[in-house]
């Protein structure tokens, strides 16, 4: 039976941090070196990057899902560097704090007083800024992680700004000091030009070589604050994160800040009112170590098992107390998560399949959304596309990733049409507006901050599917999301992507000295206009170099039209789109075009049409083929012939039939990717 | 089934084309096959490479030619108890260009085929109902072909040329990099005609690049006034691979507009029509007696493959197919391409090494059948395709049928005689028509 360290001589204190960073500026090489330098994993181990677990997260090199991992580590107090648990101390073999066995015959003690260092892994994009902020909560510290040859990026920033926000100890670290490459001091000076912390305070660090590791522990355990007093002795835990495992339902992580939580407590979620029985409490070391006693108090971190069958019965961000001594209030800061981009997924087959392959993409939404609580699906019905689902995303990312989940996971083949962002429609009167599948359309929830300016006798819809536009005749103004870009770039290449930015509604705002090669610009540009190739655009203009992170920030009015798009006659509901007006035209010829080179030609003429309110704007012709026969059978060479024809038999199965003409699946995203 | 593992398997190359990449091999002759009534031979040697063809020949500057026939008679060799001792109904020797061949070595190659199989001449005694003549095809260039060398080949048993005119416009063979003199193609069928050879054909190509539809009914002109049984008028397709293709990317020209292409097709049926012969395959003509009746001038070894009957298959690059015994699928394959790897045979025996092979499978069978059958003037017996259909595919059968009748309606498909075929409208959509019954099959 594993024992905690004795009381109260090596009581822990405790130290709550994150580490956060641009994208592949190391963040997860550093936290690996961490736990291998507490002895927390074995070498082997740390060549995995341990934090992420998830398959996609490790080929994107992204983290999606927070988790926490505490580590036991000893520092002498005032120490400038510490002695690393892997010179004096055997391996963990059971994992459990109990297992840091001193060898040669040293004292504990000796090497200094005993640290319970919990991290808390944050995901590294803008999407996932509401978790990130959640995990940031959870924390006192941050390690702002910096890579010493591509400096500081636009996530850099992101992430740092979120952290002060938080009110958090923020050790800024310079990483990857081995490479060439490196331009430490320059990336040292970017640091303070940006940031405001001084360059002689950046750590340098090379996770890879292990430089600098002794340092940054010291500087946690110094610099970082312990957590806050208890302001009540009544139960008051954060929700952090959560996963969905597939034996045990939903493993919680919390962080308590008032109070105990003990196994066999019966705890309730402020925010959803939903009451559970603890069964487990644990702590990740990174393996998952069951505590013995069964209890955690303030300042600690912990995974908290309680027969919680679903994530839609668990919100981040929300209050654990106890069901029969609770806290008088929440934690401050809940908010839902918000999805600002959503496009249809219909299952991929021919006519024939419908029926079978929807039942098959519900199974894999719903089981997906048991560990992805942050996207939204609803039952759609199209023309075109048959029976699938209206998804909802906290953005670009997060659409990419749950698309492939469902691919991978769920075995499904999707049809992904155009993403929308969500609009806000100021329409008269008060009376129910009903979209175009009969539902009745949404109000925009009363405690959003971008609910506002809504005259008496009047209503604010939601509307992220151009086919559910109200009718204009009742339509004040349709509001779009407007986000606050900044773009990270060298010099050279400003004026390109300011172009881009005016290209697409934006409006400049400002423009900052990061370091003598480089500037950050920071634009207000419609998120309508960012999810379909603005990234790309970017980053082509800057040969790769510049990084971006937006943030949506309100709702503004702008001229934004229906634009319907009609194939041989028929309007096709997933190509259609909201525009502004003045771009409309040529967004529908672009359209068009590119529609014109992934719809084949079929044995008759296929006009191709876009339209505002039946008025039609643009036209393009597919024209018929004539014939579609091969002279030769190759001689004796049958099979080649048929594997020709099979080649093709088996592309028309990724197609959809619109009246009688066949549209592949690119077609549909042709919407998305249309250049200037 | 007795498998015979004895057979040509090479090791795997990098890449190129004379890779191999399966790992069976032929069934033994005999035991649940069909004996072979028909063989294709495949000489690959030509001495310029025209800019359209994707089959596989070489300009031989190496003159291997000698080694080239000594392997070949050794596969036939190899190949003879296929044939179960049945006489062939068809030889087609095709190319490169199978009359570059040197006179000598052809006849060493008309020797061996009458030691190895059973050939009926046409002045056999015996050559009549089950046992026809053999119809002994060789393809020939206009600018090799001499009285010696066709008087050669009527000695061993050939009785049919197929002569590669392409166009009678100097400009247009230009195009095709074809270097040959329009005007020996008349000569050459002359030749052939006073050697003998009873049955003559001339291949034409249109859709060239610059050719005009008057052009083509010129090229047709020309090549009807000859005195030929048969006519093949293919539309040039730009294969993958090719110089042309190559060019065409490049821009050196454009694609012929496809208005144009059709009224050519339109053009070589009421020309052949008019002319006395009937359209029996997409690109194929043959002359028919009084009231439209077969005289027999159709090639018979090409609807051996487009009926999915057996043949053997000899020389580099060549494609064989053994039928089984109940003629619900067959085994099909490829001999190795490239010159080289065919010179050294697979095994003891003297097979050739293959490049590609694909057991029996009745799937695949139905879907050759109707992809070769739709391109038959003959089409495909509903009966069958009904019968065929429910056997591979359970429930596919009414798909089947429903897919035809919807053809129907849109005037593509027609029922004649019992039989579905084509319409002169749905010729022009084959491959397009292919895909939906395969579709429809799933």
């Amino acid at each position: 039976m594993p024992e905690l360290p004795p009381k109260p001589s090596s009581a822990p204190r405790i130290r709550n941090f994150s580490i956060i960073a641009h994208i592949d500026h190391g963040k997860s090489t550093l936290a690996d070196r961490l736990l291998q330098a507490t002895n927390a994993v074995s070498a082997r181990e740390a060549k995995e990057q341990i934090l992420d677990s998830m398959d996609i997260e490790r080929e994107r090199g992204i983290t999606i899902k927070a988790s926490a991992v505490t580590v036991y580590h000893r520092h002498k107090p005032g120490a400038g560097a510490d002695d690393l648990e892997t010179d004096f101390e055997s391996p963990a073999e059971d994992a459990s704090p109990a297992s840091h066995q001193v060898r040669k015959g040293d004292s504990p003690e000796s090497h200094g007083d005993l640290y319970m260092l919990n991290f808390i892994d944050t995901p590294g994009h803008v999407d996932f800024n509401y978790e990130v902020s959640r995990a940031l909560k959870a924390c006192e510290g941050a390690i702002l992680v910096v890579d010493a040859t591509q400096g500081v990026q636009a996530q850099t920033l992101v992430n740092a700004y979120l952290a002060v926000n938080e009110n958090l100890t923020i050790i800024p670290v310079i990483n990857k000091i081995d490479l060439p490459s490196a331009r430490t001091l320059e990336v040292a000076e970017e640091v303070e030009q940006t940031l405001g912390f001084a360059a002689e305070d950046c750590l340098l660090v090379s996770a890879k070589t292990g430089v600098g590791i002794p340092e940054l522990l010291a500087a946690i355990c110094e610099r970082f604050p312990g957590p806050r007093e208890p302001v009540t002795d009544k139960l008051r835990a954060l929700i952090f994160d959560a996963v969905y495992d597939d034996y045990r339902g939903v493993i919680v992580y919390v962080r308590v800040f008032d109070g105990r939580l003990r196994v066999g407590d019966k705890i309730r979620m402020i925010g959803t009112e939903r009451t559970f029985q603890v069964t487990e409490i644990g702590k990740m070391t990174p393996k998952p170590y069951r505590l013995p006693n069964g209890e955690i108090g303030p300042g600690e971190t912990a995974y908290v098992v309680a027969a919680i069958r679903s994530l839609r019965d668990v919100r981040i961000g929300d209050t654990v107390t106890l069901e029969n001594a609770p806290a008088a209030e929440a934690l401050p800061g809940y908010q839902p998560p918000r999805q600002m981009v959503f496009c249809d997924f219909y299952p991929a087959t021919t006519e024939d399949g419908d029926g079978a392959d929807f039942e098959q993409l519900r199974d894999a939404v719903e089981k997906l959304s048991l560990n992805d609580s942050s996207f939204t699906f609803q039952p759609v019905h199209s023309e075109a596309l048959g029976f699938g689902f209206r998804c909802g995303f906290l953005g670009l990312l997060h659409m990419d990733i749950v698309q492939e989940r469902l691919e991978r996971e769920g075995g499904v083949q999707i049809v992904q049409t155009a993403p929308t962002v969500s609009y806000h429609v100021l329409v008269r009167g008060t009376d129910t507006v009903t979209g175009a599948n009969g539902q009745a359309l949404k109000s925009v929830d009363h405690s959003s901050p971008f609910y506002r300016d809504v005259p008496a006798g009047s209503q604010l819809l939601e509307v992220h599917n151009p086919a559910d536009l109200p009718n204009m005749g009742h339509v004040i103004e349709i509001r779009e999301p407007i986000c606050k870009v900044e773009i990270m770039l060298p010099k050279e290449y400003i004026g390109d992507v300011m172009k881009l930015c005016l290209d697409r509604r934006g409006l400049y705002k400002n423009q900052n000295y990061v370091s003598t090669s480089r500037e950050i610009i920071t634009f207000e540009v419609p998120l309508a206009e960012i999810i379909y190739d603005f990234f790309d655009k970017m980053k082509g203009m800057t040969s790769g170099y510049g990084t971006m992170d937006y943030e949506v920030i309100e709702y503004r009015a702008d001229n934004l039209v229906k634009m319907d798009t009609l194939i041989n006659g028929e309007p096709v509901e997933a190509l259609a789109l909201i525009v502004h007006r003045d771009k409309a035209e040529f967004r529908g010829r672009n359209l068009l075009v590119r529609l014109k080179e992934q719809i084949p030609r079929h044995q008759f003429e296929i006009p191709l049409q876009s339209a505002l309110g039946g008025k039609v704007i643009a036209r393009e012709t597919i024209k018929a083929y004539r014939k579609d026969v091969l002279a030769k059978c190759y001689g004796g060479d049958v099979s080649r012939k048929r594997k020709l024809l099979e080649k093709q038999k088996e592309g028309k199965k990724r197609m959809k039939n619109v009246g009688s003409v066949t549209i592949p699946q690119e077609a549909f995203m042709a919407v998305l990717d249309q250049g200037d | 089934m007795a498998h015979n593992t004895r057979l040509n398997v090479l090791p795997q190359r990098d890449g190129g084309i004379g890779r191999a990449t399966f790992g069976s091999a032929l069934p033994a002759p005999g035991g649940d096959l069909e004996p072979a009534r028909s063989l294709y031979i495949h000489v690959p040697f030509c001495f310029h490479k025209c800019h359209y063809c994707d089959f596989y020949s070489i300009v031989d500057t190496q003159d291997r030619q000698v080694a080239y026939t000594d392997r070949l008679i050794g596969e036939l060799r190899a190949l003879a108890p296929y044939s179960r001792g049945e006489p062939l109904r068809t030889i087609f020797v095709g190319g490169g260009t199978p009359s570059l061949l040197r006179v000598e070595l052809w006849e060493r190659l008309l020797r061996s085929l009458d030691d190895s199989f059973t050939i009926v001449r046409d002045d056999d005694p015996c050559a009549v109902g089950d046992r026809p003549p053999t119809e002994f095809t060789v393809e020939c260039n206009p600018e090799t072909v001499t009285f010696d060398l066709m008087a050669t080949l009527r000695r061993g048993g050939v009785n049919r040329v197929s002569m590669g005119a392409q166009s009678f416009d100097r400009g247009h063979l230009h195009t095709l990099e074809r270097r040959h003199d329009p005007e020996n193609v008349p000569r050459a069928i002359e030749l052939a005609r006073g050697a003998g050879i009873r049955r003559r054909s001339v291949d034409l190509i249109f859709g060239i690049p610059g050719q005009s539809i008057e052009d083509w009914e010129r090229d047709l002109d020309r090549a009807l006034a000859l005195d030929i049984e048969h006519l093949s008028g293919y539309s040039l397709t730009y294969e993958p691979g090719t110089a042309m293709t190559a060019r065409l990317s490049r821009g050196e020209f454009a694609r012929m507009d496809e208005e144009v292409e059709v009224q050519m097709h339109r053009a070589v049926w009421s020309r052949a029509r008019s002319a006395g012969m009937e359209r029996y395959e997409v690109s194929n003509f043959a002359r028919i007696g009084r009231g439209g009746v077969s005289v027999g001038a159709e090639c018979s070894h090409n609807l051996a493959y487009w009926r999915q009957e057996s043949w053997l298959a000899a020389g580099p690059s060549a494609s064989g197919h053994l039928r089984t015994a109940d003629g619900t699928a067959g085994h099909r394959w490829k001999n190795i391409p490239r010159l080289d790897d065919y010179l050294r045979p697979a095994d003891a025996v003297g097979t050739s090494p293959l490049a590609e092979y694909e057991p029996p499978d009745p799937h695949r069978a139905v879907r050759e059948r109707i992809m070769t059958g739709l391109r038959l003037r003959e089409g495909i017996d509903p009966g069958w395709l009904r019968q065929a259909c429910e056997r591979v595919r359970p429930g596919s059968a009414e798909r089947v049928r429903r897919s035809a009748e919807t053809m129907s309606v849109r005037g593509l498909l027609e029922m004649e005689d019992r039989r579905w075929r084509l319409s002169d409208e749905g010729i022009l959509f084959a491959d397009g028509l292919a895909v939906e019954f395969f579709e429809a099959m799933d």
